[in-house]
């Protein structure tokens, strides 16, 4: 098939280059562009480990396909910390110990951003909801919840700061 | 620095007891872990493999002409390119690394393709043709040691048998006030580490170096090494960072595929399990049968248990004699117990393996032994947790194996804390 | 209907491989800035083994958790570790590293005892400094450390440590493990009688660790372990026909998910363990156990009637229910 021209802005900075229209967005971050932060864990949009931000949309990377994506703003985990500086979602992640193995770490700091980004106080219902497409076979999700609650208090009083 | 103003000594206890963040949490918040699928090298070649479809069959050939002639393949190889060992297993060496002569397992591997891209390989692996005889197969433990069965590894299907003994629990349980017995039936588990099996090979200055996702890197290399038949000082193999394991990625995965690519290709190659290889393929945990009896004296004292455990290994032993193993060690439970008898049985089948899984044989016995507490505990009137407090070790008490505990004993601790923290938190209003 | 039940659990865990020998080594390099290297086998697979080794190494050395640097599972670099299994990396590659890190100390301890004109035995280092019965002296680490280079020293450790067993004889006695860990859980569920669907509300998690060598990492194995026992007990099992896997898929074997997860309360006991490092056992798979056989009883407490078959799925709650309503078969 005839490769497409695939423009659309990743972590700030404008892409564009040939692609397979076949191929996943997932693939494009991963092959492509080398941002393998992005992880696979099923394929077929049941575990989340893709989740990346479109536009500020959490999706699974697994099941866009690139051409949908395009002329979009696409967040990976490599563009959340900002000039080397962990975003206080990543730094709550670390203190609150809602980092085991990682591999559902990069998909459930983004949908944690969405989250927040949206609603800054969130109930740890909406926490739990927020993250429900994700999957995390090692912490019990306690530690994930806390640390997103501990993000939303940081990110507030930051805000207030300003 | 700690404890250097006060003129004070740092004591050990400002690190130790302290909740330090993880050392590679910052490289698994940034997305800058390089797990193995992670990797790429310059040349880098992609690799999967062809699993049988039938569960127990006699292999006749495997014509892989048409798929070495497919664009952009490297190689297919099969059991008869392997230079060394063709044989791996943590306790048992009876896993084929590619199946020279018996298929035991629907998924067992058969056959390798090597390729430039995913394209190709995918090509490839619907040009091999795999003439094979099948063969009457077992799915269950009761069906496999029946006499008459077929035998999957020569001989008879029990793989191991564990026996522990002590005092003699017949006359205890004519003794016993109350006696419960029952069976307990447990499902087979899939570990579901978010992170599939992965790994990268290549020769690194002379030596066939391997990223995998792994829980024992010396065990791979010693798998390796055998299994091309070079030294263990020419491999080396490097842990990735680990997507999760809790026992299923101890077997060897892509180890030794990825390390006989690379050595006969000369070039890196990928390998990377999808979540349907990764779950169709990988080891599982056993599911038991278990006959539990216990007798206990009128004040809920335990007398005396007798269980009889049977776990279903699967096609090839893996971890099934030490899950077993341990199972029997473990099956009274944390409680003295004066009289046992206990055996279990790890059984070939031709079911998919079951290795080790978080625990080990224990969270099977004890939903038995739980449930049987409870139900002594219904029998005689008493709370489940006056019932476990009665029984349970003590320093000094002794085990089923005869051992004596000495220290660090805190089944009792466990127990108080527990009840006090649920009583805290009002779980057991309406209850006791 | 909605009924409520509550549920204990109790385990026992043996800490390595069952009457086995099944060492872990450990190789330690004491730089000459003072920081430090350690090589280890350990495979750490999210559990924090790393960390909680770094720890063990910096307690014994003195130094931040910041200055340690571990190597792990590398065969190129690293001694075998044996496998990150049987919840036995704390104990026994713990005890490996510590043994290392006093082989490096000793050489410093060694070099500071002539500086100061004591004996090593009652030197101990920490905060950068040398420290004698409790004081410290002006003697830095970093001096130390340049006069055993100066001299053609290298502060070089390494340790390896099998736990103590024996294999089990024909009747299953003998000494299989070194040390073993406990842990009792109690689970409150409600089960709503119409859809059979059983809720876990809550977990009170209390587990016997020895020491707590990190108590976050620790929490974190029990959290993440309750859930995998509530998987256990209430959804989880793969199909097989025919040898052949059924539920391959995310989207079929069904594992539970943010909003399945209860309240967990994880209580730490620490009963400590004198061959432990500092006290330590493990806690990885301890985490588990107990959560099907409390959650289990829970339902059995809930419903008076009592499920022998793992999981207890709705189907099986609302089978045995209506076979209730007509021939009882409640619990004893
Ligand atoms: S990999 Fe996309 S949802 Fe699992
Ligand atoms: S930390 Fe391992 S899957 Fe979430």
């Amino acid at each position: 098939m005839k490769p497409f021209r695939f423009r659309a802005t990743v972590n700030g900075r404008p892409v564009d280059l040939p692609v397979d229209p076949r191929r996943r967005l997932l693939d494009v971050l991963r092959e492509d562009l080398g941002l393998t932060g992005t992880k696979e864990g099923c394929g077929e949009g049941e575990c989340g480990a893709c989740t990346v931000l479109l536009d500020g949309r959490p999706v699974n990377a697994c099941l866009v396909l690139a051409p949908e994506a395009a002329g979009c703003d696409i967040t990976t985990i490599e563009g959340v910390a900002v000039e080397g500086r962990l975003h206080p979602i990543q730094e709550a992640f670390l203190e609150a110990g809602a980092v085991q193995c990682g591999y559902c770490t990069p998909g459930m700091i983004l949908a944690a951003k969405a989250l927040l980004d949206k609603d800054p106080r969130p109930t740890d219902q909406a926490i739990k909801t927020a993250v429900s497409g994700n999957l995390c076979r090692c912490t019990g999700y306690v530690k994930i919840v806390k640390a997103v609650r501990l993000a939303a208090a940081r990110l507030a009083r930051e805000e207030g700061a300003v | 620095m700690t404890g250097q103003a006060d003129g004070k000594m740092p004591a050990v206890s400002s690190v130790i007891g302290r909740s330090c963040p993880r050392v590679d949490g910052a490289d698994k918040v940034t997305g800058s872990a390089l797990f193995a699928a992670d990797r790429r090298m310059e040349g880098m070649l992609y690799a999967r493999v062809l699993r049988s479809t039938v569960p127990h069959a006699v292999l006749r050939r495997i014509d892989a002409e048409a798929a070495r002639a497919v664009p952009g393949v490297a190689a297919v190889y099969t059991a008869a390119d392997i230079p060394g060992e063709n044989r791996v297993g943590i306790i048992v060496k009876d896993e084929p690394v590619l199946v020279d002569d018996r298929i035991r397992r629907v998924g067992d591997p058969l056959a390798l393709v090597v390729a430039g891209n995913e394209q190709a390989l995918a090509a490839a692996m619907s040009e091999i043709e795999v003439f094979y005889e099948e063969l009457p197969a077992v799915f269950s433990p009761e069906e496999a040691m029946a006499g008459g069965a077929p035998a999957i590894h020569g001989q008879g299907n029990i793989q191991s048998v564990t026996r522990i003994v002590r005092g003699d629990v017949d006359s205890a349980l004519k003794e016993a006030r109350a006696v419960i017995s029952r069976r307990y039936t447990t499902q087979m588990v899939e570990h579901a580490y978010l992170e599939p099996e992965a790994g990268l090979a290549a020769v690194v200055d002379g030596l066939v170096t391997i990223w995998v996702s792994t829980q024992n890197p010396h065990y791979d290399r010693r798998e390796v090494a055998r299994v091309l038949g070079i030294g263990q000082n020419r491999v080396r193999v490097v842990q990735s960072p680990t997507g999760g394991g809790f026992g299923g990625k101890l077997d060897i995965s892509v180890q030794c595929l990825l390390g006989l690519a690379a050595w006969k290709t000369g070039r890196p190659v990928r390998m990377v399990y999808s979540r349907e290889e990764s779950m169709a393929a990988s080891p599982k945990r056993h599911p038991c049968v278990i006959d539990y009896t216990s007798a206990c004296d009128g004040d809920g004292r335990l007398l005396a248990v007798k269980v009889k455990i049977v776990g279903d290994t699967g096609a090839y032993a893996s971890y099934g004699p030490a899950t077993l193993k341990r199972a029997a060690v473990h099956a009274t439970g944390p409680y003295e117990v004066p009289n046992v008898f206990i055996e279990s049985y790890c059984v070939y089948t031709n079911n998919p393996t079951a290795g080790a899984m978080r625990g080990f044989g224990v969270p099977q016995v004890a939903f038995a032994h739980e449930s049987q507490m409870d139900l002594l505990a219904g029998a005689l009137g008493l709370d489940p947790f006056t019932i476990r407090l009665r029984n349970c070790f003590r320093p000094g008490g002794v085990t089923a194996t005869g051992q004596r505990l000495l220290h660090s004993v805190g089944i009792k601790e466990t127990i108080d804390r527990a009840r006090a923290k649920a009583e805290e938190l009002g779980m057991l209003e309406g209850k006791r | 209907m909605k009924k409520r039940g509550i549920g204990v659990g109790c385990m026992w865990y043996g800490i390595g491989n069952t009457g086995a020998p099944n060492p872990a080594g450990a190789f330690l390099d004491f730089l000459e800035d003072g920081t430090v290297l350690v090589l280890t086998g350990c495979a750490d697979i999210g559990q924090g083994s790393s960390t909680a080794l770094a720890q063990i190494a910096a307690g014994e050395l003195g130094v931040n958790i910041e200055d340690i640097l571990v190597v792990a599972g590398d065969t190129g670099v690293s001694p075998d570790a044996g496998a990150t299994s049987a919840s036995r990396q704390t104990y026994i590659s713990g005890n490996a590293v510590l043994l290392a890190a006093r082989q490096a100390k000793e050489v410093l301890l060694q070099e500071a005892a002539g500086v100061l004109g004591a004996a090593a035995s009652e030197l101990g280092l920490g905060g950068g400094y040398v420290w004698r019965g409790g004081e410290r002296t002006p003697v830095t680490v970093k001096d130390i450390l340049a006069r055993c280079r100066q001299k053609g020293k290298l502060t070089l450790g390494s340790g390896w440590f099998n736990p103590l067993t024996t294999g089990l004889d024909e009747a299953g006695q003998g000494v299989p493990y070194a040390t073993y860990s406990y842990a009792t859980q109690v689970a409150e569920v409600e089960v709503d009688t119409e859809t059979g669907k059983v809720s876990v509300l809550r977990l009170a998690a209390a587990h016997d660790v020895g020491r707590a060598v990190n108590p976050q990492a620790v929490e974190g194995q029990i959290e993440g372990g309750c859930l995998m026992g509530i998987g256990y007990a209430l959804l989880e099992e793969v199909k097989v026909d025919r040898g052949r896997v059924g539920n391959p898929r995310y989207a079929e074997y069904i594992l539970p998910m943010s909003l399945d997860a209860p309240e967990i309360h994880a209580i730490i006991v620490e009963d400590p363990e004198p061959t432990g490092p500092y006290g330590a056992k493990g806690v990885g798979e301890p985490a588990l156990i107990p959560t099907a056989a409390a959650i289990a009883n829970a339902v059995a407490d809930a419903l008076g009637v009592r499920f022998y078959d793992l999981p207890v799925t709705p189907e099986k709650i609302l089978a045995a229910l209506t076979a209730e309503g007509d021939h009882k078969s409640p619990d004893e």
